[in-house]
């Protein structure tokens, strides 16, 4: 089972995309917004060890940015 | 000129870039019975569909909407595109082109399209900080952010500074506003230059500070940014302490790769077009919106010379009788 979390902004147009890559691909996923959550975005620093948005989290695997070629990489996705 | 639906490899217009100028002149194209293929980036770092228009967060000088999202504004310019069956948009980068019997054959990844004519809207990427301003490299996501409107909700409740003078850094100013307590607006000229509607705000709005003739020399911090340096004194000091630091200090033309077909860039990189044909040096070949020479750069100005350009490319197909073999 995949477990996907993205940290997003309620702005972000890259975060726009990767949530609609996921859902098109019929990936389910957790999205934590870090603009209103504060906890949520000290991990996504911690994880990601920077503060641009969107982060995606597979399974551990952390994605710095909207990166499609990453994204289907680490989805297994063809 | 074929009424078919726009599938397959060969076209009579290509558009290099899906941004706000690139889908317009695809609809255009349509119009006039062009089967049409945009292509655009839409991953990584590059702009998402609907080109840099989507990083606004209010556009409020497109006729017809008297005030909407830069991403709303997009889809509905992106959905009038493909609302004709001869206009398709793929998310590819193109990577060559070249001009073989007098038809041009654009190479992606995966693909080699043919088209008879190609509009090159491929827009401009932000300019980065120069190496002279200390530590931008290093603190790039670190509290230093090309998007305002990715990364200001980040910055609720703190200081930060937006570099630049224009009026999209006066529009980031006042988005910032919206999160930020303070906003700095540093600016390199002797007074910043928005729209004045968009000045009047900035002078009205508390939460911003306008420091004029200054410039940045460099970002401090130790993991994240924690302040910045300025080359004069500000307040009797030449640091200012604060927790982000936005960019907006111009765009530099993406036009290389139409170099590869001989196309004429003045001296910026822009391409250098006929301004009332949207022309390039090339037959065939034209360029409209924010990689053009053209002055004023606005997405109505890109979208009406995309619109030119498609015209201009149906005479041309019409009375050359170009075939795509
Ligand atoms: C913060 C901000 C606020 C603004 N506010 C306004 C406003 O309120 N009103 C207004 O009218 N204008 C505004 N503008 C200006 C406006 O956004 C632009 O003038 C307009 O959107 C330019 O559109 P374009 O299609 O020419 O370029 P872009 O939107 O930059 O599109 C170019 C596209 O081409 C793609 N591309 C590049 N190279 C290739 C390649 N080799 N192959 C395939 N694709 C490629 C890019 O990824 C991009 O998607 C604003 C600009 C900014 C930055």
């Amino acid at each position: 089972m995949v477990n996907v979390k993205i940290y997003s902004t309620e702005t972000c147009i890259w975060c726009a995309k990767a949530r609609e890559f996921l859902t098109s691909h019929k990936v389910k996923f957790t999205e934590l917004d870090v603009g209103s959550d504060r906890k949520a975005a000290m991990e996504m620093i911690h994880k990601s060890g920077q503060m641009g948005v969107p982060v995606i989290d597979i399974n551990g695997k952390i994605i710095v940015g909207y990166n499609e070629g990453a994204l289907k990489k680490a989805l297994k996705i063809r | 000129m074929s009424k078919k639906k726009s599938t397959g490899k060969n076209y009579d217009f290509l558009v290099l870039g899906a941004g706000g100028t690139g889908l317009a002149a695809a609809m255009y194209a349509a119009r006039l019975g062009l089967r049409t293929l945009v292509l655009g980036h839409s991953h990584g770092t590059e702009l998402p569909i609907g080109g840099i228009i989507t990083t606004t967060h209010i556009v409020e000088n497109y006729p017809g909407f008297t005030k909407i999202s830069g991403p709303e504004l997009a889809r509905e310019i992106e959905k009038h595109a493909l609302s004709y069956d001869l206009v398709s948009v793929k998310g590819g980068k193109a990577l060559q082109i070249k001009k073989k019997k007098g038809i041009f054959i654009v190479k992606t990844e995966k693909t080699d399209y043919k088209t008879k004519t190609i509009l090159f809207a491929t827009g401009t990427r932000w300019r980065k900080l120069p190496d002279s301003v200390k530590n931008s490299s290093k603190f790039e996501n670190m509290g230093l952010s090309y998007c305002a409107l990715c990364d200001a909700p980040l910055y609720k409740g703190k200081t930060v500074a937006i570099i630049g003078g224009s009026d999209s850094a006066a529009k980031d100013a006042l988005l910032l506003t919206e999160y930020a307590k303070k906003v700095y607006m540093i600016y390199r000229g002797s007074e910043i230059h928005p729209e004045p509607i968009n000045l009047q705000r900035i002078e009205k709005n508390k939460k911003i500070e306008v420091i004029n003739n200054t410039n940045l020399t460099k970002i401090n911090g130790d993991e994240f940014v924690k302040g910045i340096s300025l080359d004069r004194k500000y307040k009797s000091s030449n640091e200012l302490n604060l927790d982000g630091v936005f960019v907006a200090i111009g765009h530099e033309p993406l036009s290389q790769i139409s170099a590869q077909l001989g196309v004429k860039l003045n001296g910026k990189k822009e391409i250098k077009i006929n301004h009332m044909t949207s022309e390039t040096n090339i037959h065939g070949v034209y360029a409209a919106g924010d990689v053009t020479d053209k002055p004023f750069k606005q997405l109505i100005t890109g979208v009406a010379d995309g619109c030119t350009a498609a015209y201009y490319a149906y005479e041309y197909i019409t009375k050359e009788k170009v075939m795509v073999t």
